[in-house]
């Protein structure tokens, strides 16, 4: 029997990248078309939440419904924002060290959490990410309490000798180009992660963690991987909107935009990795298309949802799934009927 | 000696359910693990297997304690086992459920998964490559493709040693391998036990149909925790005790 | 800390108490006998608390008459909701989640929208103050403590004297064996669900007159929900009673001392740890 990474499967796996290049060419030539900040803050807005979802999705592979995503983008958000503004730090460096910091918070609280399982997992994470937001306010001496945070440096002016500067601070652009960059790169990491090893070692744990206990994976230490690395990225995501917004508020990490998170991945459809980012793009996108009636997003938001559960039980990306799978003619072989 | 448990016991609340069990298994050998339902038989499997702990007394593999280990280490010291339910991973393939049974070998790090180096390129083919070979060994090959929720019950179980056997165990634990199959069914799948045993790895079985027990070097009979007999086929039946508990009459 | 603030915290505990476990175990309800998280119970609370203002300043409706329409009304709705987004769904949790997830942001929104977010107060039931001593408790807070105990006492004779209080139980324990027994459950659910509305309106009409109401006041009272449902344990209809206590204990004591953020971070840690090392709660059984 020849191995699995067959030419068929190589052939599709090229298709994949190719097609996610030509969205990235698009998404490139954006900015020629329209110079309209509002549009190119939608889709920065949008980049930042694709990192997000993308990175909880990491963690629901493992099957831990983590309802504290919206906090760790908090935690790396406020950790970059202060290391920039109190200690005059550049953003770029202070960045990797939001997520860092989200990553060794997640680390740490994830420890006790792989002692749960399931529903109680979840109720967990619900409470812990509320704890989080609890904390900052506590520590409102720097993070600004219910105030919150202005003032925050953007990432600092690019300057090479030879090239034009590339200034964060004049013109939208340039964030956009850095969140397109950033979003692909981290969708590549995290895509790579899936298909490797570790990937179908969480996949495992999620279906029976008897099972993969029994061919020697090591559920809480995997667990927990899958859980530092989905906070990681989260941190990311929130150092990144912390200097394009330059302005931050508890509330923006809060419960609900955690359960927005967990909205965008189970609407775009968990189960595939484009899920989050089709959800995410659809559930901003589309209410940021509305704005004019800002206050009548939340029914368009209620409203997609309530329309994804009556109708569409795999969400959108399974949707397209099935529409593929249709139209290729690939489907289940014919059972023999019994062994031997 | 392989296996070893010393004064094995294991109780819940007030309930003995395994109680100052002895019993052991050499290097190769086939042992069967037989007695009436309830008897106890599954608790000494998840016993050994780290998935209960035990309430007192001890266990050595390979001459070392394994008592409390996890699952997880133990799968890597070298047992496999399968489980009564024929548990699987219902969303992956045949081939899946047994490519991610090879999770402890070969290792391949973090870093060089992340980087899709060509040396874990190299190292996925190889265990592809030894997943196709245990597709074959226990027969699983026309269904390669199926999903593990979609499998009828005999191939559930067949999957179950597979993944056991990816393991690479020295010592492999099937709980009733041959429990709910057809006539045809059980006799391939001895000639895929017999094929196992040959490739020198012990067997520790439980079972009630006694039809496997021709495989089986020796016999350990249990009865409410407690072991009863030990010894081959022919001695066990005519001992006493044992003719007096329920025996387990043969299927078919 | 004086003699007469120790007094007012101890009566502010009682009322903050009655007023959670209103909510609470309406929650619990629920939770216990549908088996459903029901997000949406925070905003349930708040409406209680807008249709109670609405009759009270735009149609000029008694007090008290008001707080039984709104009661009723959201009873009504909470009936509306549960033959028509839980119940087709029951079997499959995930799409529950999804379902009160969407029921409290399109509710919460409606009111948003409608009526305003900025914070109102609902005109004093018991206006005034009655002197006990050197001590000082205004009449909404009495009054709250007293309507809330007394529907707390209805409620809990109501399930365990009543029939289909002890249908609600049987259900709690095992529905399938409930129904097997010739239980109506679907009748049993439409009460409850109407049952636990009303009683978080009530809750939400009481503690607009005492603090305000603003269209999200319901998320923080179903974060004091969810924590006095843990305290109390998975299965206890009665814990809600001893867990909505403690909660209303520490939230009326502390903040006096470390402040509100801290005091929710410790009513947080003390349910994370709960979850963690004893998840059936103080009363509950073994999950």
């Amino acid at each position: 029997m020849t191995a699995r990474r067959s030419p068929n499967s190589k052939r599709k796996e090229a298709k994949k990248l190719l097609a996610a290049l030509a969205v990235v060419v698009l998404l490139c030539l954006l900015p020629f078309s329209t110079t309209s900040p509002y549009y190119l803050h939608t889709f920065i807005i949008t980049f930042i939440y694709v990192i997000s979802a993308a990175s909880l999705r990491t963690i629901l592979l493992s099957g831990q419904i983590s309802i504290a995503h919206g906090a760790f983008m908090g935690v790396g958000a406020y950790a970059s924002a202060i290391l920039a503004k109190e200690l005059d730090w550049s953003p770029w460096l202070t960045m990797p060290i939001g997520g860092i910091l989200a990553m060794a918070f997640g680390a740490t609280t994830g420890y006790p959490l792989t002692r749960v399982r399931a529903i109680y997992f979840s109720m967990v994470s619900l409470f812990l990410g509320l704890a989080i937001v609890a904390l900052m306010g506590v520590l409102q001496g720097i993070t600004g309490g219910d105030i919150g945070m202005i003032d925050i440096p953007p990432l600092s002016t690019i300057a090479i000798r030879g090239l034009p500067a590339v200034d964060f601070g004049a013109s939208k652009v340039p964030s956009y180009y850095f969140f397109l960059i950033l979003t692909f790169v981290v969708l590549l990491i995290l895509y790579r992660i899936e298909h490797s090893h570790v990937g179908m070692s969480w996949k495992a744990i999620a279906q029976s963690y008897m099972v993969a206990s029994s061919v020697g994976v090591n559920e809480s230490g995997q667990r927990l991987l899958a859980f530092a690395v989905g906070c990681f990225f989260a941190g990311i995501a929130g150092a990144g909107y912390a200097h394009y917004n330059m302005v931050l508020t508890r509330s923006s990490f809060g419960f609900l935009p955690s359960i927005n998170l967990l909205i965008y991945v189970l609407v775009g459809g968990a189960g595939s990795f484009i899920g989050p980012v089709v959800g995410t793009a659809v559930l901003v996108i589309v209410p940021e298309v509305f704005r004019s009636l800002k206050a009548f997003v939340p029914f368009v938001f209620g409203g997609i949802m309530l329309f994804v559960v009556f109708f569409m039980r795999q969400g959108i990306a399974g949707l397209f799934k099935q529409l593929s799978v249709k139209l290729s003619g690939t489907g289940e072989k014919e059972m023999p009927s019994r062994a031997a | 000696m392989l296996l070893e448990t010393k004064a094995l016991s294991k109780h819940f609340g007030g309930l003995a359910a395994v109680s100052l069990l002895d019993i052991s298994v050499r290097e190769g050998e086939v042992v069967g693990l037989i007695g009436p339902n309830g008897a106890g038989k599954t608790t000494v499997l998840n016993l050994i297997t780290g998935f209960l702990k035990p309430s007192q007394g001890r266990i050595f593999f390979e001459e070392k304690e394994i008592s409390h280990k996890k699952p997880h280490t133990i799968a890597r010291l070298g047992i496999g086992r399968t489980f009564q339910l024929a548990y699987l991973f219902p969303d992956f393939t045949v081939f899946e459920n047994i490519v991610a049974s090879f999770h402890i070998h070969p290792r391949t790090g973090f870093w060089e998964a992340l980087l899709n180096t060509s040396s874990c390129r190299a190292k996925q083919g190889d265990i592809e490559e030894q997943a196709a070979e245990i597709m074959r060994l226990v027969g699983l090959e026309p269904v390669k493709e199926a999903l593990g929720r979609n499998l009828p019950h005999g191939y559930q179980k067949l999957l179950s040693m597979a993944r056991a056997l990816a393991v690479k165990p020295k010592l492999l634990l099937l709980d009733e391998p041959i429990g709910g199959m057809s006539p045809q069914e059980i006799a391939f799948a001895m000639t895929v036990i017999e094929k196992v045993r040959t490739q020198g790895i012990a067997i520790l079985l439980v079972e009630h149909n006694m039809k496997i027990m021709p495989l089986c070097d020796r016999v350990v009979v249990i009865n409410f925790g407690n072991k009863i007999a030990d010894g081959s086929m022919a001695e066990v039946r005519q001992n006493e005790e044992v003719i007096k508990a329920y025996f387990g009459r043969d299927d078919a | 800390m004086t003699p007469e603030t120790a007094v007012q915290t101890v009566a502010n505990t009682l009322m903050l108490s009655a007023m959670y476990i209103l909510v609470a175990l309406g929650f619990a309800l629920l939770m216990n006998i549908l088996g459903i998280l029901n997000f949406a119970h925070a905003a349930i609370y708040m409406m209680g608390g807008y249709i109670c203002f609405e009759l009270i300043t735009l149609a000029g409706v008694n007090h008290w008459a008001a707080l039984l329409i709104a009661a009723v009304s959201v009873g009504l709705l909470g009936f509306f909701i549960e033959r028509f987004f839980f119940r087709p769904f029951l079997k499959n949790m995930n799409n529950i989640v999804i379902i009160t997830l969407a029921l409290i942001v399109i509710l919460e929104a409606t009111v948003n929208v409608t009526v305003g977010s900025f914070i109102r107060r609902i005109p004093s039931f018991v206006p005034g103050a009655f002197r006990f001593g050197n001590v000082s408790l205004s009449g909404d807070r009495i009054a709250a403590f007293v309507i809330g105990s007394l529907l707390l006492l209805a409620a809990f004779l109501f399930i365990r004297k009543t029939r289909t209080g002890m249908q609600m139980l049987a259900i709690a324990q095992d529905p399938e064996a409930a129904e097997l027994q010739g239980i109506h459950t679907r009748r049993i659910f439409a009460l409850t669900t109407a049952i636990g509305c009303a009683l978080a309106g009530v809750s939400g009409s009481l503690m607009g007159a005492v603090l305000s109401l603003s269209p999200f006041m319901g998320d923080y009272m179903l974060v004091k929900a969810i924590e006095i449902v843990i305290l109390a344990g998975i299965g206890s209809i009665g814990g809600v009673l001893i867990g909505g206590l403690i909660l209303g204990a520490l939230d009326a004591s502390l903040p006096l001392f470390i402040g509100g953020s801290a005091t929710d971070l410790i009513g947080l840690c003390i349910v994370i740890v709960l979850l963690l090392f004893r998840p059936q709660g103080l009363f509950g059984h073994e999950a």
